[in-house]
């Protein structure tokens, strides 16, 4: 399960667009061979999932 | 005609003069410069950096993810500052820098952006569409102080089926950064 995806198990109500650049929540991945990560998380509704949610 | 200011081999700097109101500046090699004929600051190109690069190998993404564009191969590089996808010019000033995409997926939405110092700087058209491919394109113009500052090229990429079939195209060049300096600082 990728990142997004991961995310939106915890939140159902998110969608697509709240990862595009014009959405609320960054996912970001700088092709340095360390992955895709949250690189910034401003949702006005959802806190940020902790790294155990997110295991 | 005009008047010229000439730095020769000989006698150091010479001068002629006339009334045209032009003035030139010559050196002892042969290179001419007019000053062009403005209000404000002149600018005379001398080694003006510029860019352009472009992928070379398709590159498969996660979808929803906002990932940097690997730009393998340089068209030309004037300055020698591009390296490893990342524009990092030697000259301080305002810099034109255009970027585009090709994203390939199901039901597709696409959108690049220029990061400026790792960090979202401009974000170029947000498409959608129900075919598998999408381009986006984004222009700016932004001050680089010819030192730490650099520019790269990073794409957002999402479709109803996730990777590994989500990517960014290389066929024809269709992911590509580059630039030019438009004025100095």
């Amino acid at each position: 399960m990728t990142l997004p995806e991961k995310i939106k198990s915890i939140y159902s109500e998110l969608t697509n667009l709240d990862f595009s650049p014009i959405g609320t929540i960054l996912i970001q991945n700088d092709s340095d061979g360390k992955g895709d990560y949250i690189k910034n998380w401003s949702h006005p509704d959802f806190p940020q999932p902790t790294d155990e949610e997110l295991a | 005609m005009a008047s010229v200011i000439t730095a020769t081999t000989t006698s150091g700097l010479t001068q002629s003069a006339d009334n045209s109101g032009v003035l030139q500046l010559a050196s002892g090699t042969g290179n001419l410069v007019t000053v062009p004929s403005v209000t404000g600051t002149a600018m005379v190109s001398g080694n003006m950096p510029a860019f352009s690069a472009y992928m070379d190998t398709n590159q498969t993404i996660t979808s929803g993810t906002t990932v940097k564009v690997t730009l393998g191969t340089e068209v030309f590089d004037t300055a020698n500052c591009f390296s490893s996808s990342r524009f990092t010019p030697n000259v301080a000033g305002y810099y034109q820098i255009n970027g585009k995409i090709r994203a390939s997926g199901t039901n597709c939405t696409a959108s690049v952006s220029i990061y400026k110092n790792g960090s979202q700087n401009i974000i170029g058209t947000y498409l959608s569409a129900t075919g598998a491919t999408v381009f986006s394109v984004v222009s700016t113009v932004l001050y680089l102080n010819g030192t730490t500052d650099y520019v790269e090229l990073y794409g957002y990429a999402d479709a109803t089926v996730g990777s590994p079939t989500l990517q960014f195209i290389a066929v024809g060049n269709t992911c590509e950064m580059n630039g030019c300096l438009v004025r100095g600082a």
